[in-house]
């Protein structure tokens, strides 16, 4: 009876047998033995008390050269110079699977000499480390963290990133202080208005106003600042918006309630002004909060990208720069390894995933004279080959430079609350000039036209119509969140409910995206295990899926061992196993065994034979996914056109549309041509969703309104897509057009019931019977409405 | 008399809480909220260690800074 042990580094649990003995403790590998005694000797074997029993990845023991982190070309481009003089790179910790992780990298970079300070952050797995170059270097820091089981590569902190964060900061600090000053206002308030209905000496009530107007000053020219800064550059461009709104309603109330303090007559509402304002900064800050960073989704790609490629040079393998390689160079490229430029085979052949082009997973056979293409992956072959463009012309450098454009270009359709707030401020800020001219010329004194003038600002309350939107998408963003479905930036609901186009790709999103078997046809008894056994040595996705065929039919069945298994790329696996002679795989491979057979079949067929006789054929498809029909047609109810465009030929795509109930589709479609139909598209003034799963549907969904991407597809199209369907299923589509229309309802909900709100109230402030003190709570009740309308989401929800 | 009270107690308690409130904007601006998992986590791994670390830290930084002459 075997023993599994766990190994004491990373929790991993092996076979007793198999497992490196060292004194009491057990280790799967080498690596983790290392770890554990460099821990130990550093003192922090108190890790893996903080650790728990959180399984950790095996520390890889062959790492490139880390010297290389030290060149002055990584230096330009990574490594920045802080304020006082130190080096400070960001780097992202590959391996960090609990907090004790950080805690673990961060104590052992401090006890470097030389490094300053080592800050990780544990959602993102980003570091930032600086250092004193002339103590310690780069090189060395890297490998201290791949020593400890870890790997760390450098990005890119790019501008964006950091500016995205400083914003989010300065919000932060705004809201501190403004809802500190507004909360303490509030309590000061409350004095006040007892006062007023109960009676209170003339000096009581200045003390009272005095702190007030302390408390407000902050709020306004501190947390206020963005609303003048953003009338300012409004007005530069010549835009009346809701800043100036706001910032002339709270600015002009200020400066009245001051003259009130010191003429110590009448009401001051310093309250209203740090109100109006605490209120909108919630609104603006729950907008900045939900918008995407598109900094973020470009490390990732680069990330996938490595920097070096192997080439033969002189007759023998070196190592060089990718941007360093000219036309006419040998590359050397082994199984598993991506293919980082265009070029010509001249040795070897194999098999290669072009699934970053086609989005099709079933691997293409290429051999001597054949062309490769950037971005592919090499699955089995070791081959040599002949670039014939440099890598700024590649096809993969050119995918990138397009994502980039593409992302950055993205259009954005204007928010109904942003196009609204234009008009109704610009109509507010007339009223209230001209119901102050009317009623200083009717002749009334000043103090009284001027604060009727300014409560037609105050009771337009610009509050509920801030909160309109932001509110009613953050429940909209909550409700998705629950199932399963994504959105990253909160403007996007607003958007896909305008949608009245749907793309769909093909593999993986309409269909599963992997073969599966439909069919079975067994001619003459055989072990079923030693199919099994077949099947399961090979990753072709035809064996994986009818091995999971297998495994599903009988829970229990086993594997035994072959001889002699080989696996003939674009053919199929020939072994022998209990002096059987197996073949299993497609026609080619028969005819090339002379072996007759009469079988005709529209799907993917595998042929299984013992001894040169076909024992059975296994009939495969990728099949179309659940609910894929009804969607269509649910969509199409609601005048919604589908398009369906996939890199497939025309017979499959022909085929699945019909079955889907999709009218039109394209099929043969290369990523650009993709992005380039989006496009054409957008010239027809149709607003677009891309639904995608892999590498070749990322310009596309870059360049849709809004891109969908599937949760289990790439990671660069889960990190480029705009909303993300964790579950993958086609009717998760159908609830996010479903939420996305309810949340559109909803924010026109809201701003017909502030501007209704508006309606009533307007003409009684412009008549002077609305005193400043009723416009200030009836602001809150409105904003109270607004917020209350939008939890009714949930139950609408659930109603249909 | 009355004044005087009311605004001695106005000026004491809006002073104290301004006093937290300029604690928190500094541990805002020093990025101790950047990371809330982090945050979160920070009481497991709090101790007398970590204090010395952070202290030691602190010292080798300020040590470096005189010493450290960019080439």
């Amino acid at each position: 009876m075997s023993n599994k042990v766990a190994c004491t580094h990373c929790h991993l649990e092996f076979d007793e047998s198999i497992m490196i003995k060292d004194e009491e403790y057990f280790f799967c590998c080498n690596g983790c033995q290392g770890v554990f005694h460099l821990l130990n000797e550093e003192g922090l074997e108190s890790f893996y008390e903080k650790s728990g029993n959180i399984t950790l990845t095996p520390p890889r023991e062959n790492f490139e050269d880390s010297s290389n982190f030290n060149t002055n070309s990584f230096y330009d481009r990574f490594v920045k110079t802080n304020t006082d003089g130190f080096n400070e790179v960001s780097l992202i910790i590959e391996g960090i699977h609990c907090s004790a992780c950080v805690w673990l990298n961060e104590k052992a970079l401090h006890k470097m000499a030389g490094v300053i300070e080592a800050n990780i952050n544990f959602t993102n797995n980003k570091a930032t480390i600086v250092w004193a170059d002339n103590l310690v270097k780069l090189s060395q820091i890297i490998d201290m963290i791949r020593s400890i089981g870890y790997n760390a590569f450098a990005y890119d902190a790019s501008i964006q990133e950091s500016h995205a964060n400083k914003e989010r900061k300065s919000y932060y600090l705004k809201m501190a202080v403004a809802i500190f000053s507004s909360m303490n206002i509030m309590w000061i308030a409350v004095a006040q208005y007892a006062g007023y209905f109960t009676g209170m000496t003339g000096d009581v009530k200045t003390i009272l106003n005095i702190a007030e107007g302390i408390l407000a000053t902050p709020v306004l020219f501190y947390s206020g600042w963005i609303f003048f800064r953003g009338a300012y550059y409004g007005l530069k461009t010549k835009v009346i918006n809701m800043d100036l709104l706001v910032a002339t309603g709270a600015l002009l109330t200020y400066i009245y309630s001051i003259y009130i303090t010191i003429s110590q007559q009448g009401e001051a509402y310093f309250d209203s002004v740090s109100m109006i304002i605490t209120f909108v900064l919630i609104g603006k800050f729950l907008e900045v909060l939900s918008k995407k960073n598109a900094a973020d989704t470009l490390d990732i790609i680069s990330k996938n990208i490595p920097s070096e490629v192997k080439i033969i040079k002189n007759g023998s393998i070196t190592t060089c720069k990718l941007d360093d390689v000219e036309v006419g160079d040998t590359i050397v490229v082994s199984s598993g390894e991506k293919i980082l430029l265009d070029g010509e085979i001249i040795q070897g052949d194999g098999s290669f995933d072009e699934s970053s082009l086609t989005g099709e997973s079933e691997p293409v056979y290429k051999n001597n004279g054949m062309n490769v293409v950037s971005g592919t992956l090499s699955i089995d072959a070791d081959i040599q080959f002949r670039a014939t463009k440099d890598f700024e012309h590649s096809t993969l450098s050119n995918l990138v430079t397009l994502l980039e454009s593409a992302i950055n270009k993205k259009p954005k359709i204007q928010q109904m609350a942003n196009k609204l707030s234009e008009h109704f401020s610009s109509a507010i800020l007339m009223l209230s000039f001209m119901t102050f001219t009317v009623w200083w010329l009717w002749p009334h004194s000043f103090e009284t036209s001027f604060m009727i003038g300014i409560s037609v600002i105050l009771i337009a309350c610009p509050c509920a119509l801030a909160l309109a939107t932001p509110v009613a998408t953050l429940v909209g963003l909550g409700l998705g969140a629950s199932r399963g479905i994504l959105f990253k930036e909160a403007a996007q609901l607003e958007t896909m409910a305008k949608v009245d186009t749907l793309v769909l790709d093909k593999t993986g999103t309409i269909t599963v995206g992997k073969p599966e078997v439909i069919k079975e046809h067994i001619y003459e008894d055989f072990d079923k295990e030693i199919l099994y056994s077949v099947v399961k040595s090979s990753n072709h996705p035809v064996a994986r899926g009818i091995a999971a065929y297998m495994k599903e039919n009988n829970e229990k069945i086993k594997d035994t061992i072959l001889d002699d298994f080989t696996q003939l790329p674009a053919l199929g696996i020939t072994a022998t196993c209990r002096d059987e002679e197996l073949l299993g795989g497609n026609k080619k491979l028969l005819i090339k065994n002379d072996i007759e057979i009469d079988f005709i079949s529209d799907n993917t067929l595998f042929y299984f034979v013992v001894n040169k006789k076909v024992v059975a054929i296994y009939e495969l498809r990728d099949k179309v996914k659940d609910g894929a029909k009804e969607l269509v047609d649910s969509l199409r109810a609601k005048n919604i056109k589908t398009i369906m465009l996939t890199g497939d030929n025309e017979k499959i795509a022909k085929r699945v549309s019909f079955e889907v109930g999709i009218e039109e589709f394209l099929y043969e479609q290369t990523p650009q041509s993709k992005a380039e139909y989006i496009n054409s598209l957008h010239v027809e003034a149709k607003t677009v969703v891309m639904v995608g799963d892999g590498i070749n549907d990322i310009l596309a969904l870059a360049s849709a309104d809004i891109g969908i991407a599937m949760g289990s597809g790439s990671d660069i199209a889960v990190e480029v897509g705009d909303v993300v369907l964790l579950d993958d299923s086609l009717k998760s589509l159908g609830d996010a057009f479903k939420i996305s229309r309810t949340t559109y309802g909803l924010i026109k909900q809201n701003l017909f019931i502030s501007l209704g709100y508006n309606a009533i109230t307007i003409p009684l402030a412009m008549a002077g019977y609305v005193i400043p003190l009723v416009a200030a709570i009836s602001m809150s009740i409105s904003s109270l409405l607004v917020v209350g309308n939008s939890m009714r989401i949930k139950y609408k929800w659930h109603r249909g | 008399m009355d004044s005087w009270v009311i605004s001695m107690m106005l000026g004491v308690s809006i002073f104290l809480g301004a006093i937290a409130l300029f604690a928190f904007l500094w541990a805002i601006k020093n990025g101790q909220f950047d990371d809330e998992n982090k945050f979160l986590n920070a009481a497991k791994f709090d101790g007398e260690d970590e204090l010395n670390d952070a202290v030691n830290q602190e010292r080798k930084k300020e040590e470096l800074k005189r010493s450290y002459k960019p080439e």
